[in-house]
């Protein structure tokens, strides 16, 4: 039984998009470009007819490289700020690649969830999360600190922070990262001081509703963690955010309950949040009790559409099953789900009110063949998403696994997955990877662009009808937005995994993206594919312009 | 040879909780997240060093504080294997053993660090036994009972007043154009730097330290005392 509905848009909608504004201009100013997250740029000096004439306009080399470029770079008044592996901040002339200046936190003394993957700017200051779970303010102008405060004790957690913070109004919102035994949170801090404003646990605590779907003390280790990025929606005030699987991820015989509505709250759901009290709003469980690590920490789409002909504000969010989930945003309700992968055993479907079907789930101490696995059907890379084609493009995997659930018992500051995995190709062909054109209400596929390794850099829209993104390889193209078609590609020298962005400064405009091979999906590539143990770590931002004179 | 044969199992147990986790190394060594650890050429003074103290900046972290003395052995052992090495007869891998804290200096310690309670922890502002943020100065002294804890007078810290704000402060450096202090107004402090001439002090504070102790009962206090008597080399 495989139950996938589709929801009728009709063509009017994209007509009625002009009270959503989600694009950005001459600035990149947040992680998702907008607080709405559409990685979508307004700017068309670039475009399908003349991208063949994009040239390299400079380049910069970062020398911390560890992880490879995971970037997304922030672009203000002219202004580009980056942030690498070890939470270094450079301030480079977006026009020159002159370095302005450069904040140097401290390299590490031990090993560790070392990542890093953007930074915010607001209020005068660039705010960074770091590997030993601090978040540093830096004055804008001059590079020098202007706070720092500990969110928890990195080596009593196993946890850090690797997602860019969110700057809303005027405070600044960061997750935390981490596959230990802890329990997860997100805080906002004053822009200014530092000082924590609140804090919101995923796992309620004693007494609080939610607690009852964790078994025994399992709450106080029961993962939750919010390591990517959320967005925002002004009007409603609202704060949106994906939660990460629960902990252990794939034994859950220890903390899975079967009391209360849904289970081990609020992992692998997305929350929406008051911004001013971070107090709850409302959630929604995609996946209740989730064993596959199928988290749901990844990025928030926050879009007006129409569905079965009523105008919503939708919120779109793909967490790693391979699904694609469709919400009303004011309240969390369930409008619908589809999938993005080709292969997905773990259900047979997702019903009307979303509940899901057919669950195969792994056991203990045997190896069951499950897709996709726990890398993804996408990994933590962005999808864009364009209100002139109406589409969202996608960054899609096909990888299985054979997965074991084991179980084990929580150590402090130590991982907690409670089994393990090993990549696997789908049944009957070698793993690959897509780029997709959706209808991101219906889930209606409208082209599609395959390759043979994974792809693991986000998607930049813009107006100009491209979709800019980069392989494993090293070679950066720019897609027909409308058609899929290929239609420039330059060889960087470095594997992509980081965000491109898109900037004017003085009338020209840029088109930014990171290099540098790294990651944990990255490396582990190897296993599928032997001949991804040569693809170099390395960390450059390449940036690119039309030749003057050719605009 | 017999002692790899018997540590086998438990190094297998280990490596496949610890090691082959997925997003880190692969079962038998292989790739995974992390690189491969199979038919690598190791040498068991290479494993032994990794295993104990990781490698700094990368993924790779230290299991010397975090696995007992006969695990950490035991997983060498393995990863000796899995490169064709048979660990010497007197490994050094694990150092000597661990000193263990006796039962109610453990709850102490989990106590002076207790997640549940959000920042209302000891471990907010100091750090012993290797946990904690290292706002204060290392612990030198532990007060006698807990009476002496709640009484502790803090006249180092100051009043600070910046941009029309004030809040008590510990100040860290006050000579160069950027003074650093901790603003101590919430939980938990911040580190801020601010310019020398654009900040002013008043000596004391209404920051108290009993009130920093308000999550915990005189019980549980009682025994963070015995953790830090435990772990704290006095002076």
């Amino acid at each position: 039984m495989k139950i996938r509905w589709l929801l009728v848009t009709s063509p009017l909608t994209l007509l009625s998009l002009c009270g959503q504004d989600g694009a950005t201009r001459a600035d990149w100013p947040s992680y998702g470009g907008t607080h709405l997250a559409w990685r979508y740029s307004a700017l068309d000096q670039i475009n399908t007819a003349n991208v063949k004439k994009l040239a390299p306009a400079w380049a910069f080399q970062t020398g911390d490289f560890d992880q490879g470029l995971q970037s997304t770079p922030i672009v203000i008044d002219g202004i580009l700020y980056l942030s690498t592996t070890h939470s270094q901040v450079f301030a480079l002339d977006a026009a020159t690649g002159k370095m302005i200046w450069q904040y140097k936190y401290p390299m590490p003394r031990a090993g560790g969830n070392i990542q890093n993957r953007g930074l915010a700017v607001g209020a005068g200051r660039v705010y960074v999360g770091t590997y030993d779970d601090y978040v540093v303010a830096i004055d804008q102008k001059t590079g020098v600190e202007s706070w720092k405060v500990a969110m928890n004790d990195s080596r009593q957690c196993g946890c850090s922070i690797t997602a860019a913070p969110l700057f809303v109004k005027d405070k600044v919102i960061v997750g935390v990262a981490g596959g230990g035994a802890f329990r997860g949170y997100l805080t906002a801090l004053d822009a200014k001081t530092g000082r924590v404003a609140w804090r919101f646990y995923t796992i309620p605590g004693p007494g609080e509703k939610g607690n009852e779907t964790w078994k025994g003390d399992s709450w106080k280790y029961g993962g939750g963690a919010t390591w990517m990025t959320g967005s925002f929606d002004a009007a409603l005030n609202l704060v949106y955010w994906g939660v990460g699987n629960a902990a252990s991820d794939m034994y859950s015989a220890n903390r899975y309950s079967g009391q209360g509505e849904g289970s081990n709250l609020y992992t692998a759901s997305v929350i929406a949040l008051d911004a001013d009290t971070g107090k709850l709003k409302w959630y929604y469980q995609e996946i209740p009790k989730d064993v596959w690590d199928y988290d749901s920490a990844y990025e928030c789409l926050l879009i007006d559409r129409e569905v079965r002909g009523v105008m919503r504000k939708l919120l779109v969010h793909i967490n790693k099953s391979g699904y694609s989930w469709v919400l009303d945003r004011t309240n969390g309700k369930f409008l619908g789900a589809y999938p993005i992968v080709d292969y997905h055993n773990w259900l047979t479907g997702i019903t009307e009110d979303g509940k899901i079907l057919g669950r195969v789930e792994p056991v203990e101490n045997k190896t069951t063949l499950i897709c996709p696995g726990p890398d993804g059907g996408k990994s933590w890379n962005q999808v864009a998403y364009s209100p002139r084609t109406g589409f969202m493009y996608t960054p899609t995997l096909e990888i299985c696994s054979d997965l074991m659930a084991r179980e084990q018992e929580p150590v402090e500051g130590r991982g907690f997955i409670g089994g393990t995995w090993n990549h696997r190709s789908p049944a009957d062909q070698p793993a690959y990877s897509h780029i997709d054109a959706y209808d991101p209400v219906t889930g209606k596929r409208m082209w599609s662009m395959r390759y043979k390794y994974s792809l693991l850099a986000s998607m930049l829209a813009t107006a100009g009808d491209l979709v800019f993104t980069g392989d494993p390889e090293g070679n950066f193209f720019a897609l027909d937005a409308r058609t899929g078609n290929k239609l420039w590609s330059f060889q960087t020298g470095g594997g992509h995994r980081g965000s491109a962005v898109s900037y004017s400064v003085k009338g020209r405009q840029y088109i930014a993206t990171p290099t540098g091979w790294g990651s944990i999906a990255g490396r582990a590539m190897v296993a599928l594919w032997p001949e991804a143990e040569t693809f170099r770590p390395g960390s450059t931002l390449m940036v690119f312009a039309l030749p003057e004179g050719a605009q | 040879m017999l002692a790899f044969a018997q540590s086998e199992p438990r190094g297998l147990d280990v490596f496949n909780k610890s090691c082959a986790t997925g997003y880190c190394h692969g079962e038998k060594g292989m790739p995974g997240g992390a690189p491969r650890l199979a038919a690598r050429g190791f040498d068991d003074a290479y494993v032994s060093q990794t295993v104990r103290v990781g490698i700094p900046g990368t993924g790779m972290p230290a299991f010397g504080t975090t696995l007992d003395r006969a695990d950490l052995l035991a997983v060498v052992a393995y990863v000796d294997g899995l490169n064709g090495v048979t660990p010497p007869p007197n490994p050094f891998a694990a150092g000597p053993e661990r000193r263990r804290l006796a039962p109610d200096a453990q709850r102490g310690r989990q106590l002076f660090a207790d997640q549940v309670r959000a920042f209302a922890r000891c471990s907010s502002c100091h750090q012993a036994d290797g946990i904690g943020i290292a706002v204060a100065v290392p612990f030198s002294l532990v007060p006698e009972n807990v009476a002496a804890l709640r009484r502790i007078a803090t006249p180092e810290i100051e009043t600070a007043t910046f941009e029309g704000d004030s809040f008590p402060a510990l100040v860290l450096n006050k000579s160069g154009a950027q003074t650093k202090l901790y603003d101590l107004k919430t939980l938990p402090p911040v580190l801020r730097t601010v310019p020398k001439n654009s900040v002013t002090f008043q000596s004391g504070s209404t920051w108290r330290h009993e009130a920093m102790l308000a999550s915990y009962n005189d019980q549980e206090l009682e025994a963070i005392l015995v953790f830090l008597r435990a772990v704290v080399s006095q002076r």
